[in-house]
């Protein structure tokens, strides 16, 4: 008891964690645009949707390769892929133990890889349909298509996913997304 | 103070404005390497000096692209560990304490246990202030020494004190030398 009061004490309840560094936010921001744009703005059959879609593959391989060479929180071993360790997420999180992560959560991580997969089926599909060999294909078109719609479910999972811990755990992500900081409830069991 | 504020700052724009240089230079060099792929697709209509142009501006962006990469990651690395340095300049030693525990991830009860290990305590008081017995205190010691990758409790001590004492100086010379070259 004695212990525990000790260690809350001193500061105003909130640790200011600096987690997601520069080019992880630039890149999710510039993905965020990109899959607007080409969703929903540019017409598909246009020059400029492919040029998008460069952009959107440029930027899935460097947050790919930072994975690999970048500060630890955006490493790939900060948030390997683990369904079991998602599983234990979803379970104590509805148990109301929820353990806080300072990279992505176990869940969060699977969604992550899912949706740069995703976007990565687009980019392939795309530019397949561009050239000759796969031109005119039906699959290839509508592999690109499917893939969209699971891409649009992934986002939609996304967000819910993001309010749903920032509302179980108290540290607002989407403002750690921006400004690159977690604000971490004092005394909180981070892992 | 002010100086290693104004530095941070500097570098903390750096970083800002690297991220924004290799992400352009990304695009710059998908679009180079797509043009590339599709000119050899419908060869015959480009011409090869075009394709090598091409190319080696592809490759050049590529190169490019990979230095700026380590070169922000440094940055980061350096911001990160003048930040710490800061905290401990500032006596901010309750934060910098927290960080540590945090970045080795110890549970609620390791943490209790190290702080009272910090504040001098041996094993048979952190036992009879926190009610367990002694053997526990001495597994979440063993616990809290593994995660810290420290030897004992008198290297875990210097890890704090080496934060107070050597690298505010240490990285205070290390960016001034920066600043000249």
């Amino acid at each position: 008891m004695d212990a525990t009061s000790t260690r809350g004490a001193g500061d105003a309840g909130i640790q200011v964690i600096p987690v997601w560094d520069p080019l992880v936010r630039m890149i999710h921001w510039s993905l965020v645009a990109v899959i607007v744009l080409n969703g929903f703005v540019t017409d598909p059959e246009n020059r400029l949707h492919e040029y998008v879609g460069y952009a959107a593959l440029g930027l899935v391989v460097l947050r790919l390769v930072w994975g690999l060479i970048g500060p630890r929180h955006a490493r790939f071993t900060a948030f390997p892929p683990n369904p079991v360790a998602a599983l234990r997420h979803i379970r104590d999180t509805v148990s109301g133990r929820n353990l806080l992560h300072l990279s992505h959560n176990p869940l969060g991580a699977l969604m992550v890889y899912n949706i740069w997969a995703t976007v990565l089926v687009l980019c392939a599909t795309g530019i397949m349909m561009g050239t000759i060999r796969f031109f005119g294909l039906d699959w290839v078109k509508e592999v690109h298509e499917v893939a969209f719609s699971w891409l649009m479910a992934s986002v939609a999972l996304h967000l819910i996913g993001v309010f749903a811990e920032t509302w179980m755990s108290g540290v607002p992500l989407v403002r750690a997304m921006i400004d690159g900081r977690k604000r971490v409830p004092a005394g909180r069991e981070t892992e | 103070m002010s100086s290693i504020g104004l530095i941070g700052l500097q570098s903390k724009r750096r970083a800002y404005m690297l991220a924004v240089l290799i992400v352009a230079n990304v695009m710059c060099t998908v679009f180079f390497a797509m043009d590339v792929i599709a000119d050899i697709e419908s060869f015959g209509s480009g011409e090869a000096s075009h394709l090598m142009v091409e190319a080696v501006a592809a490759i050049v962006l590529v190169v490019g692209t990979g230095f700026m990469l380590f070169e922000l990651r440094r940055i980061l690395q350096r911001n990160a560990s003048m930040e710490i340095g800061l905290r401990a300049a500032r006596g901010d030693m309750q934060a910098l304490i927290d960080g540590f525990f945090s970045e080795w991830r110890l549970s609620d009860a390791e943490r209790d246990v190290a702080l009272l290990l910090l504040k001098g305590l041996d094993n048979d008081s952190i036992a009879s202030i926190r009610g367990t017995a002694s053997g526990t205190v001495r597994a979440q010691c063993a616990r809290i020494y593994a995660k810290a990758g420290v030897d004992g409790r008198s290297q875990l001590m210097s890890v704090f004190m080496e934060e107070l004492l050597g690298e505010p100086l240490a990285k205070r010379g290390d960016a001034g030398a920066l600043q000249v070259a």
